[in-house]
This record gives structure tokens, C-alpha cells and sequence, in this order.
């Protein structure tokens, strides 16, 4: 077990939760594919506080904040998505292109 | 008395300019009541002043030594440009000749300009000739010669500009401008090319510096034949001539002076500027071939003109083209002599056919005829004018005619052939013209031909006198021949030529039995009765070639040079236009683009290190 193997694979994580955080046409899976992204930078606070800081742990501390802030994060996007969605009564992101040129 | 007129004689330009402009204010424009005719009295009178002034003056002069006058013109950063003024007998006679000649023909252009109402234009215009010709024979710097020149380049065009609804004056005064212009260009070149060579432009230390001047022969020949390019386009010389021939759509007392006096401006800086030109053996050459050939070409066109104005103005090529000939050959003073005898007996000529198409209207030699019974005035004064221009013992030109005959034969004998080819045309042309206009039967527009009013025939009258007096005035002026050393043969042969001429002029022109119009070989009667196709010739070579540029310029300026610039213009508002499309309006896209933009700058950033990430995994 070494420190690389989470690093990798939370870049691995990382890019899926691009991939779906770009592709992606419904609103809500770009909310969980957001979650994937904040949970692949979990890891990798984890890794480095583990293998790196193991005395200090500074890296769980900010964990705990990611996934508080990424809590709040989720119910503020979620709003967002139903506020749109009593508008335009669907969240598919193709539909959201009104501010374009 | 006689001393302050001779100093004060460059007073003489500055009367014919104050005629000029004053006679300007009964211009229709400005006194629209009383009529135009005070302009001409007004400068009339003005040159009246100047022949009398130059007359005086050159009494005084007579046997004196030349004087200098000199004023600064502008004196900056080492270049001092004085305007040098020679009083010499030479000088001031000229100034005499061109101040006698224009009252001439002012008094004429009072008869003339009779049913006109553009007096105040013309006597302005021909005011400032006389004037840029009395300046011209006084100035004795070539820098103001040019300036001069230049002058009357623009005095010609407004001049035979005159009545500008006419199209064709409005083409002859363009051609008139732009190939004196050109030759006059070329002047300018040898003009500044000149001063660091010499070091000065007045043509009595010119022709000091010539006399030692030892200077590459090849600069020397290009010199030389810039400053005769000059003269060569103001003389109608070949081939710039064909501007002589549209100018006699001009008003006839200008054509008068043109064909006189204001071609032989470009001849007297010619024969000022000999000593420069005698530097260059290729440019006496050049010199002498240019007028042999104008002096044949011109003599055989004219021969075949119907137009009576035109009859003459060719002639007025082939005379300017013996002077050539005679400055080619060094021989200033038989050049001189030459322009005094041709330009009286060419004014009576001009001025004694201006009165034949003054009341008979049309200038075409085939409708006259038959008038000599009824104009003996003018056919008598055209007979004096023209016994003057060719080589007819005691008149004038046959002197100068013989001493330039003289000489050539010393010299170039081939020349002479020339000569007395150029008399017998000349005379076979003027007899052919006498012939056409009083020979003959009379013809529907001479039927009734009454003869002229005063202000013609006054003139005239004296002119031909002049003309008469012309062998005694060249007597007393010491200017014959010396009879001790002169070829009797020359003169023989000059005589028998003219009298060729005259005989096959005679036999067929004055001669009733002999059917008109003459036919001829068609394609060469052709040939010289369009002047050698010249127009033809002007239009496929250098107007073809300068339009064509033109063209390539224009277009090159508005599509390749305004295109590049308008291009990036273009350029802008296209990808403006095109770029917008990357604010697609989808989120997804902008984190797309951010994430790109990350990527990339980590890539970069972290570009050193990325080379070694291969060696840490492959480890």
C-alpha cells in the first residue's frame, strides 16, 4: 500500500466525476457527479494525512470541512435545480443555454 | 538719356506685364458694360513702350562692350541664385525683335479679335509672353531661362486654350503642354545636373568653364542631350512635334508669335548653351540629326497639308531644325542671324494667310483659289514673306542660308545636301500654298473676298517692309557673308535649288491645266499628310505605355494596397463574428473550458517535471 495507489485513484475518481460533470444532461447527476469530484479530493487529503502527516492529521481536519461545505454545497444546488425546475418544468442542462452570445 | 534707358531696359518684360494685368480688368467677368477692347489698346500701347525702350537701348549698346546686371533672387545654404542679366547688342536686339513682332501682332489681333469677346484673356496671355520673351533674351542665367520656359509652357496652353468649347483646342493645348512639359523635364535634369559640374548657371561663365572643362565623355554626351531635350520639344523638333500642328487650332495673332518668336526661345537657349554642348561630339551629332531630320520630314509633311495654318506651322519645324543643324555645327552666330530673317519673313507669311481665312472662313487650301486679282495686298506680302524665308539672293534668309552652306561644306559636306533639299521643298510648298490660295479659279468660298480692313494690312505691310529692308539692315550690321571667302558654288547651288522648287511648284500649282487635287502615290501622300501617323504613333508607344502603368498602379492601389488593409479590417470583424459562438450558453461547456484552461496551464507549468514521471512509474 503506498501512497501513490490513492492518489490515482483519486485522480481516476476525479476524471469520472468530470466526465460526468460535463456530459451529463440531467442537473442532478451534475450535483453527484460534483459529489464525485469532492469525494476524490477526500481521498486525497486522506492519503496525504495519512502517509504524510500522521502526527498532526491537518489533512482529516480539512476533510471534516469538505464534507460539511459539500453537504451545504449539495442543498443549495439542489434548490438551484428545483428553483429551475418549477420554472422551466425539466433539468436538462441543453435547456439552459438562454445566455448565450 | 540713352545710358539710363539702357540701364533700366529690364524695365521692358515688366511693360508688357503691367499691360497684361491691367488689360485683364475688361475681362467679361469684371467690366460687363463697356466691352473688352481697352484690354488690347492697353497692351498695345505697354509694347508700343517696350519696342520704343529696346530701341533706344540698343542704341546705346551698338558697338559697346555686353554689361552685367545681377540681382540676388535667394541666397540660402551655399546655393546663390542671381538673377544675371546681359545688355548686349545680341540681347537687346532680340528683346528689339520680340517687342516689335508683338505690336505686330497686337495691332493684328485688333482686326482679328474683331467679333471676339475674350480680348482681355488674350492680350493678358500674349502680354505674358512678351514678357517671358524680352526676360528670355535679357536673362543670362540657364537656371531663369528654365524658370522662363516653364512659363511660357503654361502661357502656351492657356493660350491656345483660348476658346475652350472647341474640342479639338481643348486635346491641341493638352498635347501642346505636356510635350513641351516633357522636354522641358529633361531640361531640368541637365539644368541641375549642370551646376556641380560647372559650379554656376550664367551662360557667360558656362561657357568659360566649356572652354577647359575636361569632363568624363559620357557624362558629358547624357548632359548635353538632356539640355537639348529642352529645346527640342519647345522648337517642334522630331519626334516631339506633333504639338506645333494641334496648336493651329489657337487664335491666329498667338499663332503668329508661336510660329515666330515662341518656338525660337528653345533655339536661343540652345545657342547659349553651345559652348556646353560643344563638350560632347555625340551630342553636336545628335543635334545635327535631329534637325536634319525635322528640317526634311517637316519640309515634305507640310507639302502634303491641306490645312492653310498648317501649310506653314511644318515649316516652322524644318526652319527650327536648320538652326539645330547650324548649333550642331558651332554656328551660333549663322544660327542667330538665321532666326532674325526667318521670323519676319514667317510673320508676314502667317499674318497674309490670317487675312485670307479672316474673310474667306474656311482654311482648307482645296475651296480657295483664284484671289490674287482681288487680294494683291496679302498674295503680294505672302510673296515678300516667303522671298524672305528661302534661299532668294537678296533677301534674307538666303545670307544666312549661304554662310550656314558655307561652312557645312568645309565641314559635313553631306549637310548641305540637306539644305538645299529643306529650300526646295520649302519653296515647292509655299509656291504650292500662293498657287492654291490666289492661283487658280475662283472657288464657292472665295467668290467674294474683299481685302482686309487697316488693322491687317498695317501690319502686314510693315512686316513685309522689314522683310525687304532685311539685307540692307544685315549690311549695315556687318552680318553678310565676306564676299572675299565665300563659295559662289554654295550660292549657286542654294539659287538653282530654289529654283527647282519654285519651277515644279509653278508647273504645278500655278499651272490650270494641271488637274486638282493633285494625285499622288495615295499611301505616301497619306503618310505625310497625317503628319507621319505621329498621333497614331504617340498613342500606341508612350501614352499606350504610361496608361497602361497607370492602370497597374490603380489597380494595384485599389485592390492590393486597400485590399490588405481593408483585409484586416475584415479579418477583425470575422473572427469577432465567429468567436462568439465559443459563449455556447451551455454551463457544462464553460467548466469544460475552465478545466481545459487548468489542464493546460498545469501541463505547462509542470512541463520540467512531466519528463521525469515516466522514470518514477517506470521505477
Amino acid at each position: 500500500m503506498q501512497v501513490q495507489y490513492f492518489l490515482l485513484l483519486a485522480a481516476a475518481l476525479f476524471c469520472i466525476g468530470i466526465f460526468g460533470l460535463i456530459t451529463s444532461r440531467n442537473a442532478v447527476r451534475v450535483l453527484m457527479s460534483i459529489e464525485l469530484l469532492l469525494n476524490a479530493v477526500n481521498l486525497n487529503l486522506m492519503a496525504f494525512s495519512n502517509y504524510i502527516d500522521p502526527q498532526n492529521i491537518k489533512g482529516q481536519v480539512f476533510t471534516v470541512f469538505v464534507i460539511t461545505v459539500a453537504a451545504a454545497e449539495a442543498a443549495v444546488g439542489l434548490a438551484i435545480v428545483l428553483a429551475i425546475y418549477r420554472n422551466r418544468d425539466t433539468v436538462d442542462m441543453e435547456q439552459f443555454n438562454l445566455l448565450k452570445w | 538719356m540713352a545710358q539710363y534707358l539702357l540701364q533700366t531696359v529690364w524695365l521692358v518684360p515688366c511693360y508688357a506685364l503691367i499691360g497684361a494685368v491691367v488689360g485683364g480688368v475688361w475681362s467679361p467677368g469684371i467690366i460687363r458694360r463697356t466691352g473688352p477692347r481697352p484690354a488690347g489698346y492697353v497692351n498695345a500701347i505697354m509694347t508700343f513702350f517696350g519696342f520704343f525702350h529696346s530701341l533706344f537701348a540698343l542704341q546705346a549698346i551698338w558697338n559697346q562692350p555686353a554689361q552685367q546686371l545681377s540681382y540676388t533672387w535667394l541666397n540660402a545654404a551655399g546655393l546663390n541664385l542671381s538673377i544675371d542679366l546681359e545688355l548686349s547688342a545680341v540681347s537687346i536686339g532680340a528683346m528689339l525683335l520680340v517687342t516689335g513682332l508683338n505690336l505686330m501682332a497686337q495691332i493684328y489681333g485688333i482686326g482679328y479679335m474683331e467679333m471676339d469677346w475674350g480680348w482681355a484673356r488674350f492680350y493678358a496671355l500674349v502680354g505674358l509672353f512678351e514678357a517671358g520673351m524680352s526676360a528670355l533674351a535679357l536673362c543670362n542665367s540657364l537656371f531663369f531661362s528654365y524658370v522662363i520656359l516653364e512659363i511660357l509652357t503654361l502661357g502656351t496652353y492657356l493660350l491656345i486654350g483660348l476658346w475652350f468649347n472647341q474640342s479639338l483646342v481643348v486635346t491641341g493645348a493638352r498635347d501642346a503642354f505636356l510635350t513641351k512639359r516633357v522636354g522641358d523635364l529633361f531640361l531640368l535634369m541637365g539644368v541641375v545636373a549642370l551646376l556641380p559640374l560647372a559650379g554656376t548657371w550664367n551662360y557667360t561663365e558656362l561657357a568659360q568653364w566649356a572652354s577647359t572643362a575636361k569632363i568624363d565623355p559620357r557624362v558629358a554626351t547624357l548632359l548635353s542631350l538632356a539640355l537639348i531635350a529642352g529645346p527640342m520639344g519647345k522648337c517642334a523638333q522630331f519626334p516631339l512635334h506633333l504639338w506645333l500642328d494641334e496648336a493651329m487650332e489657337g487664335p491666329l495673332p498667338a499663332t503668329v508669335l508661336r510660329n515666330t518668336v515662341v518656338v525660337s526661345t528653345g533655339a536661343w537657349v540652345l545657342i547659349k548653351l553651345q559652348p556646353v554642348l560643344a563638350l560632347s561630339p555625340v551630342a553636336s551629332a545628335f543635334t545635327i540629326f535631329i534637325g536634319a531630320l525635322t528640317a526634311i520630314g517637316a519640309s515634305l509633311i507640310v507639302i502634303a497639308q491641306i490645312d492653310i495654318k498648317r501649310a506653314l506651322s511644318y515649316s516652322v519645324s524644318a526652319y527650327m531644325g536648320l538652326v539645330f543643324i547650324a548649333v550642331g555645327a558651332g554656328q551660333d552666330n549663322t544660327a542667330l542671324v538665321l532666326l532674325f530673317t526667318y521670323a519676319v519673313a514667317m510673320a508676314t507669311l502667317v499674318m497674309a494667310t490670317g487675312g485670307i481665312v479672316w474673310n474667306n472662313i474656311t482654311q482648307d487650301l482645296t475651296q480657295l483659289g483664284g484671289l490674287w486679282t482681288r487680294r494683291p495686298i496679302s498674295g503680294l506680302c505672302f510673296i515678300v514673306g516667303a522671298l524672305g524665308m528661302i534661299a532668294a539672293p537678296p533677301f534674307g534668309s538666303f545670307w544666312a542660308l549661304l554662310q550656314l552652306g558655307d561652312h557645312l561644306w568645309k565641314t559635313q559636306p553631306w549637310l548641305v545636301g540637306v539644305l538645299l533639299t529643306v529650300n526646295a521643298l520649302t519653296t515647292f510648298s509655299l509656291t504650292r500654298v500662293f498657287g492654291l490660295i490666289f492661283g487658280g479659279k475662283t472657288q464657292t468660298m472665295t467668290a467674294r473676298s474683299p481685302e482686309l480692313n487697316w488693322p491687317f494690312v498695317l501690319p502686314m505691310t510693315i512686316l513685309a517692309g522689314i522683310v525687304l529692308h532685311v539685307p540692307l539692315l544685315l549690311l549695315t550690321w556687318n552680318l553678310l557673308p565676306n564676299w572675299a571667302n565665300f563659295d559662289i558654288a554654295i550660292a549657286g547651288l542654294l539659287i538653282a535649288s530654289t529654283g527647282a522648287g519654285y519651277y515644279l511648284g509653278a508647273r504645278i500649282y500655278l499651272n490650270d491645266r494641271w488637274p486638282k487635287p493633285v494625285q499622288f502615290n495615295k499611301p505616301i501622300q497619306d503618310f505625310f499628310a497625317y503628319d507621319l501617323y505621329t498621333a497614331q504613333l504617340y498613342r500606341i508607344t508612350v501614352v499606350f505605355a504610361v496608361g497602361l502603368i497607370s492602370q497597374i498602379v490603380y489597380w494595384i492601389d485599389r485592390y492590393i494596397v486597400d485590399g490588405l488593409v481593408n483585409f484586416v479590417g475584415i479579418f477583425t470583424v470575422f473572427s469577432g463574428q465567429s468567436l462568439k459562438y465559443n459563449v455556447s450558453g451551455q454551463t457544462q461547456f464553460y467548466a469544460l473550458t475552465i478545466l481545459s484552461g487548468i489542464a493546460l496551464l498545469g501541463l505547462v507549468v509542470s512541463w520540467p517535471f512531466l519528463s521525469h514521471l515516466s522514470l518514477i512509474v517506470g521505477s
